[in-house]
């Protein structure tokens, strides 16, 4: 296929479905909730922490970007409950500070400046995923389906309003900081598939795309990532068939499907009705 | 029979506030009964609500609610109160049907990981049936008036199964004809339910006048009992 192997296609293929449902289930609750910068801010936290992995030349970065950006989750939600501010502020004042560390980490790398490894980190670089890098996204995403199963029904109350949900006797601070873990965690894992600045794509465009589609945020559960499988199934065979990078790849397909989500959303036909 | 709320010198001040908002509260209400709280904006009176169901802690006193301390995190307790917040208005493009918002009610009850079953979704119907807005279950909330989402809010108490309502100007903004039927159906509910319940408004009107008490704040301070013949006779 596309005159490569087997053994380079499938790993690839079923990293990027991963990533693509992953990112987009999880898009849903950040777009929700108005975090649209949680997922910007967990892919330079895990950035900055694989760039430290190539700093101390560790085995496999994907662990350092995991735990920079499991550590992120842990701050965020308390800073922001403490000082009273949005998440989005806090992520604010977060994002200039991991950037910085990525940067002071690259530099400060064996091979100095910015090599192969961090380039990849960046835009990313699926066809060097291995089974063992997909069988730790499966793992994850069946971790996020067990986290969605328990939690259901708390995630639910909090995505109707978050008030609501407290005053009704839910833990939505609990909740909260689940959503933020398992945020960061996937953002991590996926961060080798689209790379640090492209992963934002797959995590706010399907889902604002499944958005247009229904007033029922049990159906926008179901649309966000099948758009999200869409995105990635498109842009892989668009990378190979094109020869383009696959996350940009990716990206451009997550953007096609929200521009046709806004133009087709029969919300706006029913507006202009 | 026990009190189902008891305030004792309760005094709470918003984080960031200098002076507290409530300077030593003391009240309390009987089971069944409907207690209304009156007074100018600012005087305190939201405040009471959300000590009451543990959303805002408390900086001194006792806040006893159905009977055990009530804190934050007494969220298994919460679960038996039904809140009613002021203004909350949902948007248009709220991606939620009008029988999940009645059915997110019951989500704090114990059960977590049981799935939304058929029983449940009877007494979602049976609510909704009860406030009249059945034919509206699957519409998305944020298509409704202000009048009918004050009414699948009132239908989330009757599906929670709450013992307290707490309602916090429930009938601002609504016209006459709404206003009467919201307080018919708070009147419905407590009956429903054998629930208490304290409301909160700065207008006098039905729900006021269907209340068995009606006190007063003003600067945090209960200021005193008002006779309810009197809010009556406001009202015309």
């Amino acid at each position: 296929m596309f005159g490569l192997p087997w053994h380079i296609i499938l790993p690839t293929l079923l990293g990027s479905l991963l990533v693509g449902a992953m990112c987009s289930s999880v898009g849903t609750f950040v777009v929700r909730m108005k975090l649209s910068s949680l997922g910007f801010a967990m892919s330079h936290a895990a950035f900055a922490g694989a760039a430290l992995g190539l700093m101390l030349t560790v085995a496999d970065p994907i662990w350092t970007a995991i735990l920079f950006a499991v550590v992120m989750a842990a701050v965020l939600g308390p800073v922001s409950d403490l000082s009273r501010l949005q998440v989005d502020t806090v992520v604010g004042a977060t994002f200039p500070l991991t950037m910085a560390l990525g940067l002071i980490f690259i530099n400060k790398a064996p091979s100095s400046g910015i090599g192969s490894g961090a380039l990849s980190l960046l835009w990313g670089s699926v066809l060097g995923i291995t089974m063992a890098q997909v069988y730790v996204l499966a793992g994850v995403f069946v971790l996020l389906v067990g986290v969605l199963i328990v939690f259901g029904k708390e995630f639910f109350a909090l995505l109707l309003d978050r008030k609501l949900a407290r005053a009704s006797g839910l833990n939505t601070q609990r909740t909260f900081y689940i959503l933020l873990f398992l945020v960061a965690l996937i953002v991590a894992v996926s961060l080798r598939v689209t790379g640090g600045l492209l992963i934002y794509a797959l995590m706010i465009l399907p889902a604002s795309a499944a958005f247009q589609w229904a007033y029922d945020i049990k159906k926008i559960f179901l649309i966000s990532p099948l758009f999200g499988l869409l995105a990635a199934l498109s842009g892989f065979l668009l990378s190979l068939g094109a020869d383009l990078p696959m996350g940009a790849s990716i990206a451009l397909c997550c953007a096609a499907i929200f521009f046709g989500s806004v133009l087709l959303s029969p919300k706006r036909r029913r507006q202009a009705a | 029979m026990d009190d189902v709320v008891t305030l004792v010198d309760v005094r709470a001040t918003y984080e960031g506030e200098r002076y507290a908002t409530l300077a030593g509260v003391t009240l309390s209400l009987a089971a069944r009964e409907q207690l209304a709280i009156t007074g100018p904006n600012g005087a305190g009176k939201t405040t009471v609500l959300e000590v009451i169901n543990g959303l805002l802690p408390i900086t001194s006193g006792t806040v006893r609610t159905l009977g055990c301390a009530m804190t934050p995190t007494s969220h298994r307790l919460r679960s038996q109160i039904a809140y009613v917040p002021q203004n909350l208005f949902f948007p248009p493009d709220t991606p939620f049907l009008v029988r999940d918002v009645v059915l997110a009610a019951r989500f704090g009850k114990p059960g977590r990981l049981k799935p939304a079953m058929a029983a449940e979704r009877r007494s979602v119907d049976r609510a909704l049936e009860a406030v009249g807005i059945d034919a509206l279950s699957r519409r998305p909330i944020g298509r409704l008036s202000g009048g009918q989402q004050r009414k699948a809010l009132l239908a989330r108490a009757l599906a929670q199964e709450a013992r307290l309502l707490l309602l916090d100007e429930p009938t601002a903004n609504l016209d006459p004809t709404a206003k009467q039927e919201v307080a018919n159906l708070v009147a419905r509910v407590r009956r429903d339910l054998g629930a208490a319940a304290v409301v909160v408004s700065h207008e006098s009107g039905p729900l006021l006048e269907a209340s068995d008490r009606a006190i007063r704040i003003e600067s945090g301070r209960i200021a005193g009992e008002i006779e309810l013949a009197r809010i009556i006779a406001m009202a015309r």
